[in-house]
């Protein structure tokens, strides 16, 4: 049986994926996504939980257009927040809380968000991709003065809040098992986190593709793809339709799981984006996993931030410099992300896998 | 780098002549822009109208003209930019506060000293912080421009972060100064002063580059830069001397667009910068990043086009600059004066 160096190398690969820090790394988590909701025994806990999970696959899509395509789009929270409205929309005012809803606001999700991510790469990936920047975060913020001016249609500034359906609803209730409460709310979690399973997977299934090949070869040279005959604006285009439909379906599980969608929460260039560019730098970019893991510090980080305040607070009364440092803890993240960027260009996931590289 | 060839062709003959025409041809689109409303709007009002949106478009055009320079020299999208306008608003802001006697005095001279007090020391504090900036982030990652708008954006942040440390997160208002107050009644057209005063800096802004990049060595040089870097350092110039000048200068001129624009919006507030960077985005795109005249020309449009529907149609003046910038991606997708002027 002849065998190129290739074909030796990716049976090796094979042989070994059982083993290895990687493959139990991945299946600790899925355990520890699996069990959460019997874990924790507080709200607060399990909401980290499905927050780290919802934006896990957010980032990850970002990750996609970032470091797979290298193309960098401030719009990607709009996209999460259009998922988040189109969903709120068809269960709120213009529908109602049932399995049908649901299933069409999500549909009305992926429609919308690969009609709108066409049209915006259209408009600028014609020129240069460092339009593309530009470009979005105009039409991002474009987003926001609608979705808080046209309120008859969005409920302006106070949102929209929602309710899900038959056995998903907050209301529902089955009884007790190992000491957590089996009901809505359990039901909620696990739909979601399936959905973002199935997301997840299709998202590294994508990046290992022919297609994802070419994309990232798209981003390592971009005249070198041309010349091999890629037509790399149709590539980039199928990229950041993909990423910004996943987007979309994420924001949609955000808001079946919060129930609740305003334009601060969900479509804020300053609240989401800002999350998503510091989770993905974090983690690692073109890593894809390294989205659970910046997701997974930044939500922790920002949940405990006000015990840590209350704890400055009593631990150090006078000490104003400690508390008024706190209270600025996006100073706090924003030096963080320029020394990752400066120091750790590749993040945790990407250090790592180069120190692991280099070891053996 | 690769956009440096596209930079680099010569205009020559037939190239002349399609410029000439796509001149014409957006020189009649800008004219077509500003006549229309005349359709809906009482002449007196369009009057007025078209005194603000002068003015706010020379202001935009201060912010607007920084980013372009360092865009078409550096090759870099400087997204800290709008921090460094609220930095030079807020730089301003404390001047006004010290001198509130000359704020509030009945003199012109006072009052004009007061402003031309709080422009300097914008101008001076900003143009050093710029310095830093780019010495300390930017410079490492030249070449790379996703780095950079991470890099740029990291900036930013933090640049917002250190306002609301340094003076509060509150809005903050500031007291324009007696004799700036107040307008004059022209024949049912209103003008206010301070208009007014926004277009002169801007028109004496606009003369000064032009002044500089035309007639001296300096400018000389950045010009042959934004043509060709590495020509320029194969004639013996330290490019990276410049690079950090200019930047400096750009973010100088940032700061005066900070300073000027606090005073028309009577206020300072800590995410003003994100506001105005869109502006400053939308006019670059549409005049051409790279381009002074571009700028000037984009800035117009967007103050002009912004005021016109912000009277029409209150909600809908956000999304006409956007509208505009889709259409202009449409038709010239390099903007009206693509690089290298």
């Amino acid at each position: 049986m002849p065998q190129t160096p290739v074909q030796m190398h990716r049976i090796g690969k094979k042989k070994n994926r059982f083993r290895g820090a990687g493959f139990f790394l991945k299946t600790g988590m899925l355990i520890f996504f699996l069990g959460a909701p019997f874990l924790f025994p507080s709200f607060k806990l399990v909401d980290l939980v499905m927050n780290i999970i919802i934006f896990s696959v957010l980032v990850a899509s970002f990750d996609i257009l970032l470091g797979y395509t290298g193309i960098l789009s401030f719009a990607h929270g709009m996209f999460f927040g259009i998922g988040a409205y189109c969903v709120a929309l068809l269960m709120g005012p213009y529908g109602g809380p049932s399995y049908v809803h649901l299933a069409l606001g999500l549909l009305l999700a992926v429609v919308t968000a690969s009609a709108l991510a066409v049209v915006i790469s259209f408009l600028s990936l014609r020129v240069k991709a460092i339009f593309f920047a530009m470009v979005t975060l105009a039409i991002a913020e474009l987003a926001i003065v609608l979705a808080t001016k046209l309120s008859a249609f969005t409920g302006g500034e106070d949102g929209i809040s929602l309710n899900m359906p038959g056995i998903f609803a907050v209301s529902h209730r089955v009884g007790d098992f190992l000491g957590t409460q089996i009901g809505g709310r359990v039901f909620t979690y696990y739909l979601i986190l399936f959905g973002s399973l199935i997301l997840f997977s299709l998202m590294i299934r994508f990046t290992h593709s022919p297609l994802g090949r070419v994309l990232q070869g798209i981003r390592d040279n971009t005249q070198r793809a041309e010349a091999l005959g890629y037509k790399t604006f149709i590539f980039q285009v199928v990229s950041i339709l993909f990423g910004c439909v996943v987007a979309a379906v994420a924001g949609g599980f955000y808001a079946m799981w919060v129930g609740y969608v305003n334009p601060e929460s969900c479509l804020g260039v300053m609240t989401i984006m800002l999350d998503v560019l510091l989770m993905v730098i974090i983690g690692g970019m073109g890593t894809l996993y390294g989205a659970v893991v910046g997701a997974g510090l930044l939500k922790t980080a920002q949940t405990f931030l006000p015990d840590l305040q209350h704890l400055a607070k009593t631990v150090f009364p006078n000490a104003a410099f400690i508390h008024q440092f706190l209270e600025r803890w996006l100073l706090l993240f924003g030096v963080l992300f320029i020394l990752v960027v400066i120091l750790f260009p590749k993040g945790i996931i990407g250090s790592m896998r180069g120190y692991m590289a280099r070891r053996t | 780098m690769k956009d440096q060839n596209e930079r680099g062709i010569e205009v020559t003959g037939a190239g002349a002549a399609l410029k000439r025409k796509s001149g014409a041809v957006s020189f009649a689109a800008a004219v077509a822009l500003f006549i229309l409303p005349l359709l809906w709007i009482p002449g007196k009002i369009y009057l007025t109208l078209t005194i603000a949106g002068l003015a706010m478009g020379m202001l935009v055009f201060l912010i607007a003209s920084g980013l372009s320079i360092i865009f078409g020299l550096m090759d870099v999208l400087n997204f800290a930019h709008g921090a460094l306008f609220a930095w030079g608003a807020y730089t301003g802001f404390s001047v006004f506060k010290l001198m509130r006697a000359w704020v509030g005095a009945d003199s012109v001279l006072k009052n004009v000293g007061v402003f031309s007090m709080a422009a300097a020391a914008a101008l001076l504090a900003v143009s050093v912080l710029g310095m830093l900036l780019e010495r300390g982030l930017i410079r490492r990652v030249y070449g790379s421009h996703l780095f950079q708008i991470l890099i740029t954006f990291g900036g930013m942040v933090v640049l917002v972060e250190l306002i609301r440390v340094f003076w509060g997160p509150n809005d903050e208002v500031i007291v324009q100064p007696l004799t700036f107050r107040g307008s004059w009644d022209m024949h049912g057209v209103i003008v206010e002063r301070y208009r007014v005063l926004c277009i002169m800096i801007g028109v004496v802004v606009y003369t000064m580059i032009r002044i500089v990049l035309k007639k001296t060595k300096l400018g000389m040089i950045v010009r042959a830069g934004v043509e060709n870097r590495e020509m320029v350092q194969a004639m013996g110039h330290n490019i990276f001397r410049i690079f950090t000048g200019v930047f400096a200068a750009g973010a100088a001129l940032a700061a005066l667009g900070g300073v000027a624009m606090s005073v028309f919006d009577r206020q300072v507030y800590p995410d003003m910068g994100g506001t105005y960077l869109l502006f400053a985005f939308i006019v670059v795109i549409i005049g051409g990043l790279g381009s002074i005249t571009g700028s000037l020309l984009g800035a117009l449009i967007v103050g002009l086009a912004y005021n016109y529907v912000a009277y029409l149609v209150p909600w809908a003046a956000a999304a006409v600059n956007v509208l505009i910038m889709i259409i202009i991606l449409l038709i010239r997708p390099t903007g009206l004066f693509p690089a290298g002027r």
